[in-house]
């Protein structure tokens, strides 16, 4: 704009200012103008957010609608869900969804437990409509799935267990009276732990019995399997048969309490060596233990 | 051998069949190869007896091992007579932790404090049951190895099975079996039969017991569309359902062999009870004719068989 004015300088002042005024229209103008635009930009640019806004929401009510209608087709798919269909027409928008969230709360839960089962965890399962549950608890010992054990627990007043299939030797009755009715997940997760060890104890004989056979010799063991004795041959000098006596006095481990090492010769039990097998039966399963002490060269 | 050893010798190989005599006598190995290849078994019974028992001379045998044959002959045949079961009750912590050694001393010291003339023989089988022998005397008379009485005892477990069993001996047996397995009482489930391993496998949950379980396995096989009116699902689901139900109540797979069960029933007025049942609605109607009968026969001893669904005629009176 400077330049244009420099352009004209000879035609006098009077003409010159009125150029300038006409220019200073112009540009008020056109400043106008552009200040106008901008604001409508502007004002679109709000438009535009709101839209998107709102477009989203949309979406999200289409996304949760459809991932409740796929829950509810889920829930009905269902056995015992079966029976309510007829009531739900009946029901506001609000209440069914309400009613819909539940389900949705119910379907998640089941399929916590159904994931809890999977890694090794129990499971339950409702039966005689709301008024009983069935716990299925599996046991496992070295990533290897063994029996499992059922539950059929009355929760109508107070929790009751109506049957079972868990053997004569686990102390159940014992664990009922410590907290069956206080703390259920606690009595489970206790139950739980007795069976898993028992049925690791038991799996430890037993793969003593395949693997080492020939090698050591299971000269006793119990019911509860929490006393285990075996009979191996050392391979020093003398070739002394050992006793290892394996006591387990907590019920709810695999691995014992009380290790007692016996042999003829009188010095063996206390030698460096066999203090550090005794150790060593301490802290691994028993069949690992032996196996390593046959790799090692110290048994026949 | 004495003469009582030998008696007590006839009589049980008497009451071994004659099938499982040679078995039997295999297990006792009390006698060398070369005797046991001279008893020729398609001889009559007697006379291998008779044989037999000159080889036991030769080998100076004695009551202790006779008996041993017979405590074989019963652990291989657990169905002779009836078993009775009783159960211990209120376990010290040391009933988990008892083993046989323990349980064997302690429990002849208890018997033999209470009676002198008694005769006790245990023996651990495979399946860690433990056996008893008991033949009782009295303070005047020597054991009767005639009338042995035999419990069956698994250890850590509160169940005890007996066969044989005088009335009077029962406290006996009781005040000895109590402190030597670390119990504080003991009472009789009503329980019995003459199947042995049966009792045992009813009350140790061995046989396969059935529970509503969530797999999805399961699911699949059980759910057969249900949106689809087809009346052969219907009654497929149905009749699943009732498999399903008598496995869960009873069990699967082979189930425990029992041959009787008493259900006695007892109020002031049992047929104003069962009246009650169907007119209220706990039972179902029609009424089974196990409960109509006692009216309509005047009866109420009822034998049920294999036979039939009705009620085979027991003697009673006639109306």
């Amino acid at each position: 704009m400077m330049e244009n004015t420099i352009e004209c300088p000879r035609e006098g002042v009077l003409s010159h200012l009125d150029v300038l005024e006409m220019e200073a229209l112009k540009l008020s103008r056109r400043q106008q103008l552009s200040l106008q635009q901008q604001s409508r930009v502007d004002d679109l640019r709000i438009m535009v957010e709101k839209l998107r806004a709102q477009r989203d929401q949309l979406k999200a009510r289409v996304k949760t609608t459809m991932s409740l209608q796929q829950l509810k087709a889920v829930i009905d798919q269902g056995p015992e869900e079966c029976d309510d269909d007829g009531e739900e027409e009946g029901c506001s928008g609000s209440m069914q969804l309400h009613l819909l969230l539940l389900k949705a709360r119910q379907t998640q839960v089941k399929y916590l437990l159904q994931a809890h089962h999977v890694i090794g965890g129990y499971d339950v399962t409702e039966t005689r409509r709301g008024q009983g549950v069935c716990v299925s608890i599996a046991t496992a010992f070295e990533g290897c799935y063994l029996e499992t054990y059922n539950l059929e627990l009355d929760v109508t007043r107070t929790v009751r267990i109506c049957r079972h299939n868990i053997p004569p030797f686990i102390p159940l009755e014992k664990l009922v009276q410590e907290n069956l009715q206080t703390d259920l997940s606690n009595f489970l997760s206790t139950l739980s732990q007795h069976l898993n060890a028992f049925a690791g104890r038991r799996q430890q004989v037993r793969l003593i019995q395949a693997v080492l056979r020939g090698s050591v010799k299971v000269m006793e063991s119990n019911a509860l399997f929490n006393t285990v004795v075996v009979m191996c041959t050392e391979l020093g000098e003398n070739h002394r048969a050992v006793l290892c006596t394996l006591e387990y006095t907590d019920l709810s481990r695999y691995l014992p309490t009380k290790v007692t090492i016996e042999s003829e010769d009188k010095a063996l039990p206390s030698s460096p060596q066999w203090k550090e097998n005794q150790s060593l039966l301490l802290e691994t399963p028993a069949h690992t233990a032996l196996q390593a002490l046959k790799e090692k060269g110290q048994i026949a | 051998m004495d003469d009582s050893a030998k008696q007590v010798l006839r009589r049980i190989i008497r009451r071994i069949p004659s099938n499982k005599l040679q078995i039997t006598l295999r297990k006792w190995e009390c006698l060398s190869k070369k005797q046991f290849r001279s008893l020729d078994f398609t001889q009559p019974k007697w006379l291998i007896c008779e044989n037999l028992l000159s080889l036991c001379e030769e080998n100076d045998l004695s009551l202790k091992h006779v008996t041993e044959l017979e405590m074989i002959f019963h652990i291989e045949h657990p169905t002779q007579g009836t078993w009775y079961v009783s159960q211990l009750i209120d376990a010290e912590e040391e009933a988990l932790t008892s083993d046989l050694l323990n349980f064997r001393e302690s429990f002849k010291v208890h018997l033999k404090s209470l009676i002198s003339h008694v005769s006790v023989k245990i023996k651990k089988h495979e399946d860690d049951a433990i056996w008893i022998r008991i033949a009782w005397g009295d303070n005047f008379t020597k054991p009767n190895h005639f009338k042995p009485t035999y419990v069956v005892h698994h250890l850590q477990t509160p169940y005890v099975f007996v066969t044989g069993l005088a009335a009077k001996h029962r406290p006996l047996l009781h005040q000895a079996l109590i402190p030597s397995a670390h119990y504080g009482s003991i009472k009789d489930v009503h329980l019995s039969g003459r199947c042995l391993t049966a009792l045992r496998d009813l009350l140790m949950r061995r046989y396969k017991q059935v529970f509503p379980e969530k797999h999805p396995r399961l699911l699949e096989e059980r759910s057969p569309l249900p949106s689809h009116p087809n009346i052969e699902n219907e009654h497929a689901k149905h009749a699943e359902n009732r498999l399903q139900m008598a496995a869960e109540a009873f069990g699967d797979g082979m189930l425990p062999k029992l041959q009787t069960a008493v259900y006695k029933l007892e109020t002031s007025n049992l047929l104003e009870s069962l009246k009650y049942c169907v007119s209220s609605g706990m039972a179902s109607a029609p009424v089974t004719p196990l409960l109509s009968s006692i009216p309509r026969k005047g009866r109420n001893y009822f034998v049920i068989t294999d036979k039939g669904p009705g009620i085979n005629p027991t003697p009673g009176p006639n109306i």
